[in-house]
């Protein structure tokens, strides 16, 4: 049983697009045996939010050096290039 | 029949977004394609998000009508129009009776104009449809009429379109987002704001050679630019305004820090709330997005999204940093303006995003047209104040006996729905026709130079 991991999923408002990007992981990873928690925020929130997160995935641009990876991605939203983000998300968890 | 109709009507009436939404939501869901499942799960989280936007709702109001009246004591300044945010004024936009139409709407109006080619933008972002829906209700609010409500929001959701069109090789190029437009209609309306200061700034020596770094201002406000110290601090400033004479010290402290805590909250409370709705509108949005595409056809096709992905730029945040101060300061000194500031301080960044192409992210710009347009949007504001409240009440939200005004910096203090509610105010269905016939001539300009008016807005000349 691997652990659970902790993705961050961040936007300019923690409200609308982080809300897709949230809930489309949880889906598609649910679906492919992958379990994982994830965490809404601000951008200007993530530095605070970071401890105990394995991976950000954003939809807007974050300040580097966060100490875990951050994938920028809009594949969500346009619905245009998912697979691939899916697959670098999944290898970004070392599952 | 008619009596079950009738009778139909009046729960519905009653009992607005809590019952009216999640049944369209779920016919909506249907007719696009979504399955049964998913569409009737989608229409129940809706309604569960209102019974939740409206509790924090109430949580705010009460807290802030309190101080308020405090405020108008001390201080002798009235300041009865409350700023509840903007997760605020979504929630009431989808639950008015325009709200309720807003979707199929602004999707016809889109698949209309890309088949008519009057715009590339293909707006997927259903969520920001309650922009239409918020400018379609204030001129129901004050026309009285929902049919110049409706015909208000497909109007608005053409006038979002072509804004995305002008800016979209700015936004390109400057974000880096190739085939993205920003059809946001609490964003585009800064351009004409950027492109005066622009013209204004270039003019003043010194000033036009001023630059500031955004990392800089962005290290230095770390914690503080966050939403939630933001209210927790808004909470005691208030506070210590308004109950500084509320009695023995332990009073006075019990009160302010009583007052920080709840507004603090509020921040945090509201935008989850808020988060809830736009999960029951996912398979919606979902499905009218895979509708859209299928039916866009292979051109050239600019991808219409949320300007939640801007936000991130170290030019949008710290702009919105300094000019947090900027406004509350504006509140509490702008003589006429009645309005108090509060819950949509954190919306600010998407305010002065679409100015960072135009100002190559120059903050000392960016801060000057930031605060023009703010100042302006006090005066907005207060006088659309009614109708806002007016449409919260359509939308069936609580408000306390007694309560204060409402409005918020995302859409109440924007000139695209002032505009429209002003020409619908004094010229009735004539107004409609006038707002229609300032877009399409705006249209004709910018196709028949489409070159320089994408280059006004900020697109790299080459």
């Amino acid at each position: 049983m691997p652990m659970r991991k902790t993705i961050l999923v961040a936007c300019g408002t923690a409200v609308a697009t982080s809300t897709v990007v949230a809930k489309s992981l949880e889906e598609i990873l649910r679906d492919r045996g992958i379990d994982v928690v994830t965490r809404q925020c601000k951008a200007s929130e993530v530095a605070s939010m970071i401890s105990g997160v394995d991976l950000v995935v954003t939809t807007t641009p974050l300040p580097g050096n966060l100490g875990v990876p951050v994938i920028q991605t809009l594949a969500f939203l346009t619905g245009i290039g998912k697979e691939a983000v899916i697959t670098q998300i999944i290898q970004a968890l070392k599952l | 029949m008619d009596t079950f109709l009738s009778a139909l009507k009046a729960v519905i009436d009653s009992l607005g977004a809590t019952i009216a939404l999640p049944i369209i939501i779920f016919f909506v869901a249907l007719i696009l394609g979504a399955k049964p499942g998913k569409a009737f799960r989608a229409g129940v989280v809706i309604g569960i998000a209102f019974i939740g936007i409206n509790l924090v709702i109430g949580l705010m109001w009460g807290a802030l009508s309190e101080v308020g009246q405090a405020l108008v004591k001390n201080l002798g300044i009235t300041r009865d129009v409350v700023d509840v945010g903007w997760p605020s004024a979504a929630a009431i936009a989808f639950g008015t009776k325009v709200g309720l139409w807003v979707i199929p709407i602004a999707i016809l109006v889109n698949i209309l104009f890309l088949v008519l080619r009057w715009t590339k933008t293909l707006n997927v972002d259903i969520w920001n449809f309650w922009h239409f829906a918020f400018i379609g209700s204030m001129v129901a609010a004050v026309s009285g009429n929902l049919a110049y409500g409706l015909i208000a929001a497909a109007l608005a959701a053409a006038l979002a379109l072509f804004l995305a069109d002008w800016t979209a090789k700015a936004v390109q190029s400057f974000y880096g987002l190739p085939g993205i437009s920003i059809p946001h209609l609490t964003t585009a309306p800064g351009v004409p704001f950027a492109i005066f200061t622009n013209w204004f700034v270039d003019k003043i020596p010194g000033l036009n050679k001023m630059e500031a770094d955004p990392e800089t201002i962005r290290k230095r406000f770390g914690v503080m630019g966050e939403p939630v110290i933001l209210g927790l601090i808004i909470g005691l400033i208030l506070g210590i305004l308004g109950f500084y004479n509320a009695g023995d010290f332990q009073t006075v402290l019990v009160k302010v820090l009583g007052l920080g805590m709840n507004l603090a909250a509020v921040m945090l409370l509201l935008p989850r709330m808020v988060s809830i709705l736009m999960e029951g509108l996912m398979p919606v949005s979902e499905a009218a997005r895979e509708f859209m595409q299928k039916r866009a056809g292979s051109r050239e096709i600019y991808i219409g999204l949320d300007s939640a992905i801007l936000i991130g730029h170290p030019a949008a945040i710290s702009t919105s940093l300094l000019l947090v101060p900027v406004a509350i300061l504006l509140s509490l000194i702008l003589p006429g303006s009645r309005v108090i500031l509060f819950a949509d301080l954190a919306i600010i960044p998407f305010v002065v995003a679409m100015f960072a192409p135009l100002m190559r992210g120059n903050i000392v710009r960016m801060v000057i047209a930031g605060t023009l347009e703010l100042l302006v949007g006090f005066y907005l504001a207060t006088w659309m104040s009614p109708l806002f409240t007016s449409a919260a009440l359509d939308a069936g939200f609580k408000m306390p006996e007694n309560a204060l005004s409402i409005t918020s910096i995302g859409d109440g203090f924007l000139w695209p729905p002032a505009l429209f509610a002003q020409l619908v105010n004094y010229l009735g269905v004539f107004g409609l026709v006038i707002v229609a016939a300032l877009l399409g001539v705006a249209m004709f300009f910018y196709m028949k130079n489409t070159k320089a008016w994408e280059i006004a807005a900020g697109a790299p000349k080459e």
